[in-house]
């Protein structure tokens, strides 16, 4: 028998093995019942991004195409490298959100870390997308840039896309813990936060004051760092790099800060 | 002496060996806000005007002192709303005192509302394992252990149903069954005696009398004080988050039933607190 497992911890103080554990069956609980009975499986999450791309190449390809030396694949290739980051982002974001007051019964029930559960949303898109886009992501940089080392590079912007995503699903899971009509002020902020990011169109295509307001959106610099890398074909710009993975650090930190310094009131309202 | 688990303030040191449990002047306050300022958009509003914020704070549990010897059984007793829930809570870690301190010297599982907790969508199965995993078993001993709980719950048939297809007595019957498969050295029992079928009941008492040998802690919430009469060594009567008597488990019985009749009798009279 393995009472060894069943020590108890006070779930402000678990073992990284024990959270681990825990973080592994929720990420698969959460697999499982986003995939449930769809014989795609996880390449659901692949379509979406996919389709969106097909159709704004359709739509406004006309009108950014002039952008890409008027190579329509190579816009819809740029449109395809936003649409994964965005997705991302806002299936990450939205599914970590209700993750706590969801589980609230749970943590009424059995002592847990409360960072676990929006954890665990997060890592639950980060497979997806490790099976999904980022092969295809892979492959696109080697045909390009036909050097390896560029796709060392492209876990630079990965990485600073789900450290940013961390942070805002640490935020947004405590918010609606307080708010409980934070999902329909966030389901706006998903749109600003698409629009105001080059997800179909090229950061240069905008007035230039336009594009210094822009540049405050994190997703901005994660997107255009992504782009330089899988399709310019040129060295991986460094500069971009280091501005999605800062961006990223200080908003997952402010998150977690945030998160830590309030998960102890979380209970009396759950 | 053991590594003790500290929760609360800390400041007691290590528990002595024949000490499992100790509570040292507990107090617990839990805050709640009146239906609105749980709506971000009206709370600005009233921010706005000027309105504060009504925080509503109550001490639920104050100043509670308790100790559990190795195997000692503990009746809860008192009102609903007495704090004796509360009381498992604080010791198996769901929630934080915020004065006092809490010790706990070995492993402990607490049966709160069994079934409650499950993932409606997910198969019996599934739910076993990732149920004992929130508990604190491993991965792989809860594969091992399934087999066995399935069959001590009698759910073989519906071991690829989703548990909502589950009747609610059902879920409490796999509940039971997964968080009494091993043994935790202390046990701590919220009601749950009172689901289930009479042929299930049985079977849990039976399975339950095992934990009533002599190196098992257990603590039991009931309004059975018949139960509690019978099968604890020593038992608390709380009443609004004090504990008001502290006997042997007849004596506290004795004292809840008095203290019940003789609330009754003034509120007969109309002299009631």
């Amino acid at each position: 028998m393995s009472t060894i497992a069943l020590r108890r911890y006070p779930p402000w103080k678990v073992p990284l093995r024990r959270y681990l554990d825990l973080l592994k069956i929720l990420v698969v609980r959460n697999l499982k019942v986003r995939y449930r009975g769809s014989t795609l499986g996880v390449y659901w999450s692949l379509l979406n991004p996919v389709l969106m791309t097909l159709v704004y190449t359709g739509v406004l390809s006309s009108i950014f195409a002039r952008y890409y030396n008027g190579v329509v694949v190579n816009y819809m290739l740029a449109v395809f490298c936003g649409m994964v980051v965005i997705n991302f982002f806002s299936t990450s974001t939205t599914t970590a959100l209700p993750s706590i007051v969801g589980n609230g019964i749970l943590l009424n029930k059995i002592a847990l870390p409360m960072s676990v559960f929006p954890l665990s949303a997060i890592v639950a898109s980060i497979f997806q997308l490790a099976v999904g886009a980022f092969p295809i992501l892979v492959l696109m940089t080697l045909i390009f840039s036909k050097n390896p080392l560029n796709v060392l590079f492209l876990f630079g912007p990965m990485l600073g896309l789900i450290l940013f995503s961390i942070g805002v699903a640490f935020f947004v899971s405590m918010a609606y813990v307080y708010f409980r009509d934070v999902p329909y002020l966030y389901e706006l902020v998903i749109f600003v936060m698409w629009v105001t990011s080059p997800v179909f169109y090229p950061l240069a295509s905008m007035p230039r004051h336009l594009q210094l307001i822009l540049r405050w959106n994190p997703l901005t610099s994660i997107i255009e760092s992504l782009r330089q890398i899988v399709l310019s074909g040129a060295m991986p710009d460094l500069r971009l790099i280091a501005q999605s993975l800062l961006a990223g650090g200080v908003v997952a930190f402010v998150g977690w800060a945030l998160f830590r310094q309030y998960r102890d009131d979380f209970m009396d309202l759950l | 002496m053991t590594e003790a688990t500290q929760l609360g303030d800390g400041r007691a040191g290590a528990l002595p060996d024949d000490l499992d449990v100790e509570l040292t002047h507990v107090s617990l306050v839990r805050r709640s806000r009146a239906e609105r300022g749980y709506d971000l958009k009206r709370s600005i509003f009233s921010l706005m005007r000027g309105d504060s914020q009504r925080v509503t704070e109550r001490e639920v549990i104050c100043d509670v002192s308790l100790r559990l010897r190795r195997g000692e059984k503990l009746g809860l007793i008192g009102p609903n709303g007495s704090g004796k829930s509360t009381i498992l809570k604080l010791i198996c870690g769901i929630l934080r005192p915020t004065k006092g301190n809490i010790a706990v010297n070995r492993s402990i599982v607490a049966l709160i509302e069994l079934g409650a907790g499950f993932d409606l969508e997910l198969s019996v199965m599934d739910n076993i394992i990732m149920y004992g995993v929130l508990l604190g078993y491993d991965r792989q001993a809860m594969i091992d252990k399934s087999e066995a709980i399935i069959d001590f719950a009698e759910l073989d048939d519906y071991r690829d149903a989703p548990v909502k297809t589950l009747s609610s007595g059902m879920a409490a019957r796999l509940g039971f069954a997964i968080a009494t498969d091993v043994e935790p050295e202390i046990l701590l029992l919220d009601e749950v005696l009172a689901v289930g079928d009479e042929h299930f009941r049985r079977k849990c008492k039976a399975r339950l009398d095992g934990y009533w040998g002599k190196d098992h802690t257990v603590v039991v919430v009931s309004h059975d004080l018949t139960f509690v009469r019978e099968q604890c060594h020593s038992a608390i009567c709380l009443h609004e988050g004090r504990i008001v008597f502290q006997g042997s488990a007849a004596e506290t019985v004795d004292f809840y039933l008095w203290a019940v009749r003789e609330s009754e009798r003034l509120t007969k009279l109309g002299i009631a607190h």
